[in-house]
């Protein structure tokens, strides 16, 4: 199968005090695409993260990159991670550096680039999460919003294949949330995969082409987010569903069905198209 | 934090470290090569003088961020001014004002100034991750350096820890009497020590995420002119050097 990048094989994980996080985990990731990872706090979505960066090794099981089972030697560890960028949740855990500009040539040095080279990386990078003016800046003086953007560009910087990101959309405004969508587009367009672990619902069902959910450190379901989510176990588990999913089949139970206009509409955006549309339609005999 | 304010904050930020560094050294230099009072003196007031009008620093946070280290040193300028004498049975305790010492004395203190403004100057003038690669460029070993950064990054992670327990504990009145004071800055610190462990490692998970194996390694910032900045840094250091050492 070329078509996956990140494979899971019965990953079962126990943490050194004995609780169990991924239990017979069996995953896969496709290339290119936007995944999103589901599951109530503690399903085990952060764990199976670090797995993917090697920062955590499996207790039973394989992880894979490509067709390859990953390699934990130094070399091996030093290519994976240039392959796949982690961004973790807490920003104050993952900034080392006082400023803006150093921290985020942390990843780009260790890889042991030129300094021209990563002088280029950094800018483009806070370009790219609209952070450029505040290179300078200390990063205690930025706002939490700044600092998780921050983190971002650090990883960006080091041109992964993949990016993982924990959570990127918690403590963002809605503003800021938009352009972080804006950004992660971007570079999923530019053919990077992305995979964000999430708690909303209606984000996930939105935005990403698959879905992964987790539940008790074992993967219940997989596939598209338009189909997973909709199945009453996988409600079930993450106790609720997208509400335009919900709209779109409480509309249906009553007669109209929004997918007459081509596509079912998956964000607000499209469900008022779609509802506009459908009106249009009904008041031309 | 007044110092940190400050040297994100001057004039002088664009200028070379290098050129800000050496400049002070030579201050140090001059406290040391002075050989009266009066030149230690003249030595000190120019660097306050570089800081405050040169830099632009607000001559109230220069006195803010210098009024502890001049209390040490008033504190340790009286205890060698002024002796005690446990002298004989018959003539009893007294104390004795230095007389010969005096002058030795006033050298002491008004070096001790010249070097404190001296210090002074390069911390109010440059932010301490220009500082650190300063170091490093004069080839301090790296495992001290790295030290330096994590602290310094650390310090506002935990000074703003500790500041949103306390919030968060006031707002359960947690510091309403003594006692429950008491018991809230116990659970505060023992929080504090778990909180520390969790952020280590948490930080050494995210130092590996980035491909680190070992040392630090940041991006140096850039700073243009660096070359003329350096050139009026000794320039004017060597003139101060000059003045001190001819004033009698």
């Amino acid at each position: 199968m070329t078509d996956a990048i990140l494979t899971l094989k019965n990953v079962a994980y126990r943490y050194p005090d004995g609780t169990p996080a991924l239990d017979n985990c069996s995953l896969t990731v496709r290339r290119g695409s936007r995944t999103a990872v589901l599951g109530t706090n503690g399903a085990g979505k952060t764990t199976l993260f670090l797995h993917l960066n090697g920062i955590l090794r499996p207790s039973a099981g394989q992880v894979l990159c490509g067709d390859n089972p990953l390699d934990y030697s130094r070399a091996g560890m030093r290519k994976l991670r240039s392959q796949v960028g982690l961004v973790f949740q807490n920003p104050d855990s993952q900034l080392f550096s006082a400023s803006v500009q150093e921290d985020v040539s942390f990843g780009p040095m260790n890889m042991g680039l030129e300094e021209r080279e990563v002088r280029t990386r950094v800018a483009e990078s806070l370009l790219a999460v609209g952070m450029a003016a505040s290179a300078d800046r200390p990063v205690h003086n930025l706002s939490y919003g700044q600092k998780k953007r921050v983190c971002i560009a650090g990883v960006l910087a080091m041109k992964p294949e993949i990016l993982v990101l924990d959570e990127p959309m918690a403590g963002l405004d809605a503003a800021m949330q938009q352009e972080l969508m804006s950004v992660l587009d971007q570079l999923h367009a530019a053919g990077m995969t992305i995979i964000i672990a999430t708690h909303d619902l209606d984000f996930a069902y939105g935005w990403a082409d698959d879905g992964i959910v987790m539940e008790a450190g074992r993967l219940l379901a997989q596939g598209a987010t338009t189909e997973i989510l909709l199945r009453d176990d996988v409600q079930m588990a993450l106790g609720g569903a997208p509400l335009i999913a919900e709209i779109n089949r409480r509309l249906l139970l009553i007669g109209i069905d929004l997918r007459d206009n081509g596509y079912l509409p998956r964000s607000k955006g499209e469900l008022l198209q779609a509802i506009t549309a459908q009106t249009r339609q009904e008041s031309t005999p | 934090m007044l110092t940190e304010q400050s040297a994100y904050a001057n004039r002088w930020r664009r200028v070379s470290p290098v050129a800000k560094g050496l400049f002070s050294l030579c201050g140090m230099v001059a406290a040391f090569a002075a050989g009266s009072p009066r030149a230690a003196l003249l030595a000190a007031c120019i660097l306050a003088a570089a800081t405050v009008l040169g830099a632009g620093v607000a001559i109230t946070h220069y006195l803010r961020v210098a009024a502890p280290p001049l209390l040490f040193l008033a504190a340790s300028t009286l205890s060698l001014l002024v002796s005690l004498d446990f002298g004989t049975p018959q003539t009893g305790v007294s104390l004795h004002l230095a007389g010969a010492e005096f002058l030795q004395t006033a050298l002491v203190c008004s070096r001790s100034l010249a070097c404190l403004s001296a210090l002074l100057f390069l911390a109010l003038t440059t932010p301490l991750s220009d500082i650190i690669s300063l170091l490093r460029r004069c080839r301090i070993p790296e495992t001290l350096l790295d030290l330096m950064t994590l602290c310094y990054r650390t310090l506002f992670v935990l000074s703003e820890a500790v500041h949103d327990t306390m919030t968060a504990q006031s707002a359960r009145l947690g510091y309403t009497t003594l006692t429950v004071s008491m018991r809230s800055l116990g659970s505060l610190i023992s929080n504090l020590i778990v909180q520390v462990w969790q952020r280590s490692l948490a930080l050494h998970s995210a130092a590996q995420a980035r491909n680190n194996d070992g040392a630090l390694r940041f991006l140096e910032n850039s700073y243009a002119n660096s070359r003329l900045s350096i050139s009026i840094a000794v320039g004017s250091g060597c003139l101060m050097v000059a003045l001190t050492i001819m004033l009698p």
